[in-house]
């Protein structure tokens, strides 16, 4: 919101040195993974412990970053944030919203996974732990990210492509 | 509904606010034109935030971003837009009623109307001029510097994940002197993880007993403080987020004695990272003794709570008909995580009935205290009631089980409560007052054993009302249903005891005052009591050392030590009698125990000189 801070802001995908990325050109025969976060937002922060786990388990197989779409969380505050959060992940920033529009992203934390090709195979919630704003359930009782991850990982279809993810509204997007 | 649903009831003017948007994210936002139908930030919007919003979402505070500008709100313009019209934010469970609360946050349909229009226009800013002036809050303490900060010991450690954690600081407070508390501010630590604090008076240190080292902490959802006197102070402390601290109203402070603690029980949600819990607690006094003695009236059916797995709509009553004039000052409705809708109603002898609160969509995690705006006159007669639903069925997000499971009544996150507390204060004279408070005491305690014979509190708390007022048949009744459901404990086997005593059937009291003390070998009552009871038994020596224990525990109690110095003139100790009793005379020189054995000394040694 504060101009002048949008100085990495470029139109394009770019790690957290400003320097342009595309993941998908760099997968080595993996499926692709974009986690999207905010630096602000409780829910998307309550599943960093979550998000870290599955990245973890699914290293050899998949290729996960995590994206902050919102453009004026700068470099300094999502380094801040990763460590905050005790991430170990790839971090990229999307200031226009190329990957969000490409995983047809809505709200954080919302979870995409693509082919080694980059095609997009799921997009949706991690799990049902949220089903309302400030409605959690005890524990999740469903698992999509990583039944759509057991399915890309041997080149199965995914039974459910999209599931509607429950979280902070990214700016801009209807 | 989910966030996705939502969201598409806005997808018509999509491509209008994006572009809107837009501009705001370039920051061109004093460019942009109002939107048609003139809703602004500055005219229209800002005023709801500030008073709404800002309490708790700014820095510092639990929410998890300010909303303190035009740029703060026009950023999150359409989750406030969703959050309001689903009436998730601002948090305020009651429904709006006859009754009104202090500190409402409840937005108007209007209001949510507007805040809705006016993100449909693409936030705009508005006329600088008709922006209202930002709220200015308090640094750190909100009432001022305490009187007294009162600091955990030791911090609590918070996982990044997991389950919901309940955790319990104890506080001493090591005062001089008796001190009279207007205020509690509750300063819980990292907020943003803490869902809500209240405190309690532990005069006797029993929740000392649950921490494994003293100073760390017990982990525990319900607290439970024993106390063996009726505790006038019946005042309720509570922190949920963006609340302001509760002052006591005029005439009213809690009284706090030197050694008494402080429980702070608290409820955690993990945040995703490690958080250190470093509660602080702040305390205000006055120094005007307090005047009014409200009571805290606990209405609960715990034991009726066996809800069936799938049951969706499971129903919990209790009922209780007050047996003097009251004003109701607030009101706590608690329930667990299968709670639905509660509801609190007093219906007057004339058969009128007023709903008291009406929760019609309960979630623990915005529990609270509400006062009301104005005390609420219940009259003589007049029967509260609860009545809670309950939903143990799948549909319940929030149950703790899945698939459901049957759930029983219980102090566990993983069972339920069904509990109503109403802080009412009896009307007229100190004395009236007073004898109101007694009524009110017997009367609640006459209600729960009613609901469960085997309530071990209401079964002592009767037996001591009824003794205090002189009626010690029906008192030695309930005082042995309390023995009988606890054995061995040590205040109800000395209550007993004692009350034997004081009905001259020494024999059997002194059985029960030895099961007391076998169970607290320093328990001073009991001793006391023995060594009078062994005395009117004619055992002077083992009444001695009963008495000698006494004093030991408690030095300063003028009436142990006259009764050891007229035990010891009896087993003919003379001298060592002399200085006990000098010792009680000293501590109370009015004493007419000490008197007395003084007399009768120097009696029996003239006698000696002089056979």
């Amino acid at each position: 919101m504060v101009p002048g801070q949008e100085n990495q802001a470029t139109g394009r995908v770019v790690d957290l040195n400003g320097h342009a990325v595309d993941p998908f050109q760099r997968t080595s025969g993996k499926v692709v993974v974009l986690v999207f976060v905010r630096t602000d937002c409780p829910i998307a922060n309550r599943y960093a412990p979550t998000i870290q786990e599955i990245s973890r388990k699914y290293r050899k197989s998949a290729e996960f970053y995590l994206v902050y779409p919102v453009r004026t969380e700068t470099s300094e505050r999502v380094k801040q944030h990763l460590k905050e959060y005790g991430y170990r992940l790839a971090a990229l920033r999307d200031p226009n919203y190329e990957l969000v529009r490409r995983a047809q992203t809505q709200v954080t934390p919302e979870a995409a996974v693509f082919s080694p090709g980059g095609k997009l195979l799921y997009h949706g919630r991690i799990n049902d732990w949220y089903t309302e704003f400030a409605r959690a359930k005890r524990e999740p009782t469903t698992q999509e990210l990583v039944d759509a991850l057991n399915a890309a990982t041997i080149g199965k279809p995914v039974a459910n492509a999209a599931v509607p993810a429950v979280g902070c509204f990214l700016p801009d997007r209807p | 509904m989910t966030a996705r649903e939502g969201a598409i009831t806005a997808l018509a003017i999509v491509s209008l606010v994006t572009a809107c948007l837009a501009g705001v994210e370039n920051g061109n936002t004093s460019t942009r034109e109002s939107a048609n139908d003139g809703v602004t930030f500055n005219r229209d919007i800002a005023p709801i935030v500030f008073r709404y919003c800002s309490p708790c979402h700014r820095p510092g505070e639990a929410a998890p971003f300010p909303l303190l500008s035009y740029e703060d709100t026009a950023k999150f313009a359409r989750q406030i837009a969703y959050m309001t019209e689903k009436r998730i934010m601002p948090p305020w469970l009651p429904a709006p009623g006859e009754l009104t609360f202090q500190g409402e946050m409840r937005l108007t349909e209007e209001q949510i109307a507007l805040i809705k229009r006016w993100a449909q226009a693409g936030a705009p800013r508005g006329n600088p001029a008709d922006l209202p002036a930002a709220p200015v809050f308090a640094r750190g303490w909100q009432l001022g510097k305490p009187d007294l900060i009162l600091r955990a010991r030791k911090p609590y450690l918070l996982s990044a994940a997991g389950t919901d954690k309940y955790w319990n600081f104890i506080f001493p407070t090591q005062l001089g002197g008796t001190r009279w508390v207007k205020a509690v501010e509750i300063r819980p630590g990292e907020r943003r993880v803490v869902h809500h604090a209240n405190v309690l008076v532990d005069r006797l240190h029993s929740s000392r007993k649950q921490e494994k080292q003293p100073g760390a902490g017990f982990p525990g959802m319900e607290l439970r403080i024993e106390s063996e006197t009726f505790d006038p102070d019946s005042h309720l402390f509570f922190w949920k987020p963006g609340s302001a601290p509760h002052e006591e109203p005029e005439g009213m402070a809690l009284r706090l004695d030197p050694g008494d603690d402080f429980v702070l029980n608290t409820h955690l949600q993990p945040s995703g990272k490690p958080e250190q819990i470093e509660p602080s607690i702040g305390l205000y006094f006055t120094g005007t003794p307090a005047a009014k003695f409200p009571m805290l009236l606990e209405l609960q059916n715990d034991k009726a709570l066996n809800i069936p797995a799938g049951t969706s709509d499971f129903v919990v009553t209790d009922d209780f008909t007050l047996p003097v004039d009251v004003d109701l000052i607030g009101i706590y409705p608690h329930a667990h995580y299968l709670g639905k809708e509660l509801r609190a109603t007093a219906t007057a002898p004339d058969g009128t009935a007023r709903t008291l609160i009406l929760i019609p969509r309960w979630d623990l995690n915005w529990q609270a205290v509400f006062y009301y705006t104005e005390p609420v006159f219940l009259a003589r007669g007049t029967t509260v009631s609860m009545r809670y639903v309950y939903d143990n069925s799948e549909a319940n997000v929030a149950n703790p089980f899945h698939p459901p499971q049957r759930v029983m009544g219980g102090n566990q996150a993983t069972n339920e409560m069904a509990h109503l507390w109403l802080q009412v204060l009896p009307r007229g004279t100190a004395q009236e007052q007073a004898a109101s408070l007694r009524s009110l005491q017997e009367a609640m305690a006459r209600h729960d054993i009613r609901r469960d014979a085997n309530d071990f509190a209401a079964q002592y708390n009767l037996g001591a009302i009824l003794q205090d007022r002189g009626e010690i048949g029906e008192a030695l009744g309930h005082y042995r249903a309390a023995v009988a459901i606890r054995p061995n404990d040590a205040v109800a086997n000395n209550a007993l005891g004692g009350a034997l005593l004081a009905s001259g059937n020494f024999a059997e009291a002194v059985g029960l005052l030895r099961t007391a003390l076998k169970t607290q070998p320093d328990y001073f009552p009991a001793h006391y009591n023995l060594g009078n009871a062994l005395a009117s038994m004619g055992d002077f020596a083992a009444a001695v050392k009963e008495f000698r224990a006494a004093v030991m525990l408690n030095p300063g109690d003028s009436m142990a030590e006259a009764n050891l110095g007229g035990a010891l003139v009896e087993t003919g100790q003379f001298g060592a009698a002399e200085l006990h009793l000098e010792k009680a005379v000293k501590l109370d020189p009015q004493n007419p125990v000490a008197l007395d054995n003084l007399a009768e000394l120097r009696r029996r040694r003239a006698s000696a000189r002089n056979p």
